[in-house]
């Protein structure tokens, strides 16, 4: 695990060192709290499953390529979108059985979630605009929803 | 089974389980085909059979494939069926199979029950080497052993192509300054290792394999005690279960060798570029990691104890250790590691001594690594609890085929010359040999003085081929081909019939025609050398 965990940490600190430049771009009143990094079952079940605002969860590993260009357009929306939907992140090394119960295989994989249910899944890497249609169009029907209630 | 599994490279245990599945999956096959004929159609099993009655309805309700399969007696001996079962289980068991080891060949095992019907479950876990590494699914083959080794092989050899890139036109900037950086590499290695230890958890649970990530021990023959990362204990019951758990690098007892050096767990992952290093040991092992390190920048000795490569054809195994000696790996030969201190600088003094001159020798290194064997793993496993005796037997039976990635491949496949000689006797074995050209060591004027291959083959006719050897590049891609070809009966009459693809270095087996009775000049022409 030693060895392991020194590339690791190599990699996620390479990789958030990336997305830390890029929130500092797009704005630097925003604070990262739209975007959360899942720690166990019970946080995700805290975060996501009982979340009030509709969430994106994003299953990915450190050794994915497709994640790592995926992460920043993911992440850019979603500051665009300021509180109205929350960012997921479960790394699938960390929390194995999370992934494995959302039937995760290949990486990245997003799920669309509002009230603890699954409404879309994207699998592989999405261009930007694709990406911000997709998000867009879920916050909006969550919206509806709501409007209709 | 996937075929993708079969390497020769992944330790002995893994492989002779390998081999010991393909084996009874061909006697199955062969026997049900006799069945067949005698009553044409797919035999049902045999209704009094004793060890069908074991499986638990429990069991056959969560089976996805028909009943008869799972019954079929043939298909419980490919699952190495347990002699008697014990009273006391009643007939029920957690599982029908459980393998000890989530390695090459405890994998292609559980895959191949759960086609058959069974419920499987797999344990894999890794103790820390004594540098502290750790890894994940897969075994040694994916995560210590050939594919980290085979990455680190292709950097070489990139490396190597950049140099001659300049040979054949390309203009790279300062060549001099080119040099590897070790963590992008060992990231990038690590990374790919990652993402096969994630496609075969996702295997597993698609397959519907329970994966227990913990350390297996038997308490009785049809019980484990799973001890699991946290310490806690988990027993499961099995009707059937597999041994493979592999091995691990054996490390001589000598002062300093498990507080201060390496071995092959480490190397693919070491958080520090290794720098001078001694390997210690030249077989496979060994000289791959010799091989690699020193065309990666990092100067290498090998310290040999009888020869290098011992067990391989010793002829080739001298060219191969006499490239790496041009390439400037330094060998000493007849010697044993006697003592590594840790100086203050946090370098290595090692010691050795020939054990043909008594003298002994030290020098300071970076990194020593120990490649002096691997030993299995069987020990931790309570054997004697599971009524198992150990016999420790060498395989036999199907034809060894391997390739060795040292800066020059040697790839081989049956018979070395001296086993041959030694079983048929000088006089009915005939070796054809001969030195070759590749086409593309010409322009970077690489050397050609160990490019070399030779036929083993009966002197009578038809002339049997017993083993093809070949020293080059790419030589596993050039075996595996006339593996499927010894296997088929190949003859020296039909591979000199074969026609060549031309330009290829593997066409030189087709050409070859000189015997070494002869005493005629195995060299190629040339027009300047």
């Amino acid at each position: 695990m030693f060895a392991r965990n020194i590339t690791n940490v190599f990699v996620r600190n390479s990789f958030l060192g990336q997305s830390s430049k890029l929130y500092r771009n797009i704005s630097i009143t925003t604070v990262n709290h739209d975007i959360v990094k899942i720690q166990s079952t019970d946080d995700f079940k805290e975060k996501v499953i009982n979340s009030k605002v509709p969430v994106v969860v994003d299953f990915f590993a450190t050794w994915c390529n497709p994640c790592r260009l995926l992460t920043p357009r993911l992440e850019s929306i979603i500051s665009e979108n300021k509180g109205k939907v929350i960012l997921a992140k479960v790394d699938i090394d960390e929390q194995t059985d999370l992934a494995l119960d959302y039937e995760v295989s290949s990486v990245p994989v997003l799920i669309a979630m509002k009230d603890g249910k699954v409404q879309h899944r994207l699998v592989g890497l999405q261009d930007t605009d694709k990406l911000r249609k997709w998000i867009e169009q879920f916050t909006n029907e969550e919206s509806k929803a709501k409007v209709k209630a | 089974m996937s075929k993708r599994i079969r390497n020769i490279e992944s330790d002995e245990e893994e492989n002779y389980i390998y081999w010991k599945i393909k084996k009874l999956k061909k006697q199955a096959r062969r026997s049900r085909r006799a069945r067949k004929g005698r009553h044409g159609c797919r035999a049902a099993p045999p209704a009094d059979d004793a060890t069908d009655a074991d499986c638990s309805n429990k069991k056959a309700s969560q089976q996805t494939a028909p009943k008869d399969k799972l019954e079929d007696p043939e298909i419980l001996e490919i699952l190495g069926a347990a002699p008697a079962i014990d009273i006391k289980y009643n007939g029920t068991f957690d599982y029908d199979l459980a393998v000890i080891g989530g390695g090459s060949g405890g994998l292609a095992c559980a895959k191949e029950a759960v086609n058959h019907g069974a419920k499987v479950a797999v344990l894999d876990y890794v103790t820390p080497s004594p540098l502290g590494t750790k890894w994940g699914l897969g075994g040694t083959c994916v995560n210590v052993g050939c594919i980290p080794k085979k990455l680190m092989h292709q950097a070489a050899l990139l490396g190597e192509s950049i140099h001659e890139a300049v040979s054949y036109g390309w203009e790279v900037p300062s060549p001099k300054d080119i040099k590897i950086n070790w963590s992008s590499l060992t990231e990038a290695v690590q990374n790919h290792i990652k993402s096969v230890n994630w496609v075969t958890r996702v295997d597993l649970r698609d397959k519907k394999i329970e994966y227990i990530n913990g350390l297996g021990e038997f308490k009785d023959a049809h019980t484990i005690i799973a001890t699991l990362k946290n310490g806690s204990k988990k027993e499961l019951t099995a009707k059937n279960i597999v041994i493979a758990v592999g091995g691990r690098p054996h490390y001589p007892d000598i002062p300093g060798a498990l507080e201060y050096c390496i071995s092959s767990d480490d190397i693919f992952s070491l958080g520090y570029p290794p720098g001078k290093t001694l390997v210690v040991g030249a077989g496979y092992i060994g000289l791959e990691c010799a091989g690699f390190l020193n065309s990666l920048g990092y100067s290498a000795t090998v310290l040999v104890r009888s020869v290098p490569l011992r067990g391989f054809d010793q002829q080739m195994a001298h060219l191969v250790t006499a490239e790496m000696e041009e390439r400037g790996v330094r060998f000493h030969h007849k010697c044993v590691p006697l003592s590594v201190e840790k100086l203050e600088s946090g370098q290595l003094k090692a010691r050795w001594q020939n054990t043909d001159t008594g003298e002994q020798c030290e020098d300071v290194f970076d990194t020593v690594l120990m490649a002096t064997g691997r030993y299995a793993l069987t020990k931790a496993l309570n054997l004697p609890a599971a009524g198992v005796t150990q016999n420790l037997c060498s395989r036999s039976g199907d034809i060894p085929r391997t390739t060795v990635f040292t800066p020059l491949e040697y790839g081989c496949v049956g018979l070395s010359e001296e086993t041959a000689i030694a079983r048929l006797g000088e006089d009915a074995v005939e070796v054809y040999h001969a030195y070759y050209k590749p086409t593309e060591f010409f322009i970077p004027q690489r050397n050609i003085r160990n490019c070399y291959l030779k036929a083993v083959a009966e002197r009578a006719p038809p002339q049997r081929v017993l083993g093809l050897h070949f020293v080059g590049p790419v030589a596993g891609e050039v075996i595996q081909g006339f593996a499927a070809a010894i296997k088929c009966g190949l003859t020296m009459e039909q591979l000199m019939n074969t026609v060549g693809i031309h330009p290829t270095v593997a066409e030189e087996f087709t050409r070859l025609n000189i015997t070494k009775r002869s005493g005629k000049d195995p060299n190629p022409a040339s027009c300047c050398s």
